[in-house]
């Protein structure tokens, strides 16, 4: 297994890294659905947001560098959103041309979306993935989707893996550029990765039965939940509504 | 093709979370405990395989596969679509983890159309392969567009379509060499 990237920076040791996944499952949902419900065309709110994010990119001590690069993956989607409402607004009424408004909201619409992916990217980034599961399920999230993303969280890799060797199968196959029959041969990649997981989930069943599996894993080690969890939950949520109500 | 935070109302997004989540406990009534280890397997399959680029017009573009869900798992695939983009949100910041609701709904019911498609028997199977594919994307598409209508942002979504119906069309024509390569090595796979 050669991908480590979630749980890259998930074993440093900072106060954040330290408390409870539920307390951060709350605390930082609570900070995303108060940023997403800021009024479209905001913009001063977002320089006190994004000073929060930074004293907590600063504290949790994951680098500035990764979270930006993972940004970039939602680049192109955000890019796409921003540029939207020009292009409907050209389109409606050409002669009134662009107004101050309009790039207001383009704008709030890339800030909100960019502090909103900075936060996932630092929840991700402060914890184990499988903790953080776990923190979901005690939160009372059903149990047949903890022990399903369970399941899909340990096999991602392995079937990636796959993904890899079918591509370097395809590409010693087919070197260069695919021209001829480029859907054909992607398609049977895709269809091999599905086959191969069909046959696996079959084996995985059967060795989950053979243990005894009823629908759900057993836990081991329980999460406590101490003071300082709720405090850190409180206070991120009270400091976001703060600029949120504009004090 | 997925909606991060903060680009939709966010109402809307709430509104869709709760038909996603009441979706979800629907399905997940019908999920038999035999159904959870191949259901995992193939969420972690369509996220994998989704992650296979390919060049097309001098840019890159990957699979999305919620039609070829729908055709393998039926009723099912809402579940593991929703779950498959809420790891794709949390891993890979694909699509924000507010709107997983509203993604999930958009391509829960482009699969589920697709699976409708697949279960008329009457249709040459090419046919209903390359329309479960196409509309799992398009469908998806058309959603998307009246969500971002109804945000505020004009009709402009709607000429981005015509660039996804080009993709929804080369998706679909994959799935068709998806289900001829399933079909041929192991038929037992489309017999749900």
């Amino acid at each position: 297994m050669k991908h480590d990237y979630p749980d890259r920076y998930s074993g440093l040791d900072s106060p954040l890294h330290r408390l409870d996944p539920r307390s951060k499952l709350f605390g930082f949902t609570a900070a995303l659905l108060i940023i997403v419900s800021e009024p479209r065309g905001e913009l001063v709110p977002f320089l006190f947001y994004f000073a929060l994010i930074a004293a907590l990119l600063l504290i949790s001590r994951v680098p500035v560098m990764f979270i930006l690069r993972r940004c970039l993956n939602a680049s192109p989607f955000i890019l796409l959103a921003a540029l939207l409402l020009p292009f409907s607004s050209l389109l409606s009424d050409r002669e009134a041309g662009l107004t101050t408004e309009v790039w207001n909201f383009s704008l709030s619409v890339v800030l909100k979306a960019l502090a909103a992916i900075i936060l996932l990217v630092l929840l991700t980034s402060l914890d184990k993935f499988h903790r953080l599961l776990k923190g979901l399920r005690s939160t009372g999230f059903p149990a047949v989707f903890t022990v399903l993303a369970a399941l899909m969280y340990r096999y991602i890799f392995i079937l990636n893996d796959e993904r890899l060797r079918t591509q370097m199968a395809r590409l010693s196959r087919t070197p260069g550029r695919l021209r001829r029959g480029r859907f054909r041969v992607i398609g049977n990649q895709a269809a091999v990765i599905f086959l191969r997981s069909w046959e696996r989930a079959h084996l995985v069943h059967q060795a989950m039965l053979a243990r005894g599996f009823d629908g759900s894993f057993p836990e081991y080690g329980k999460l406590v939940f101490v003071p300082m969890d709720i405090i850190f939950c409180c206070s991120l949520t009270f400091l976001f509504l703060l600029i949120r109500i504009g004090i | 093709m997925h909606i991060a935070d903060g680009i939709l109302a966010v109402e809307i997004v709430l509104v869709a979370d709760a038909a996603s989540i009441g979706a979800l406990y629907l399905f997940g009534k019908k999920i038999d405990t035999d159904d959870i280890p191949k259901m995992g397997l193939m969420a972690a399959a369509l996220f994998v395989a989704s992650l296979v680029y390919f060049p097309v017009a001098g840019t890159s573009m990957h699979l999305g596969l919620y039609g070829l869900a729908g055709i393998l798992l039926g009723w099912l695939s809402f579940p593991v679509v929703f779950l498959a983009l809420l790891f794709q949100s949390l891993l890979f910041q694909h699509g924000g983890l507010l709107s997983t609701g509203i993604n999930a709904l958009n391509m829960g019911a482009g699969a589920l159309l697709a699976y409708g498609v697949w279960s008329l028997k009457g249709l040459p199977e090419w046919l209903r392969a390359f329309t479960g594919g196409f509309l799992g994307i398009f469908f998806a598409a058309i959603l998307m567009a009246g969500e971002f209508h109804l945000s505020g942002y004009g009709k402009g979504f709607f000429y981005v379509l015509a660039g996804y119906a080009v993709v929804a069309a080369i998706e679909g024509g994959l799935t068709v060499f998806i289900i001829g390569f399933l079909r041929k090595v192991k038929p037992a796979i489309l017999n749900n």
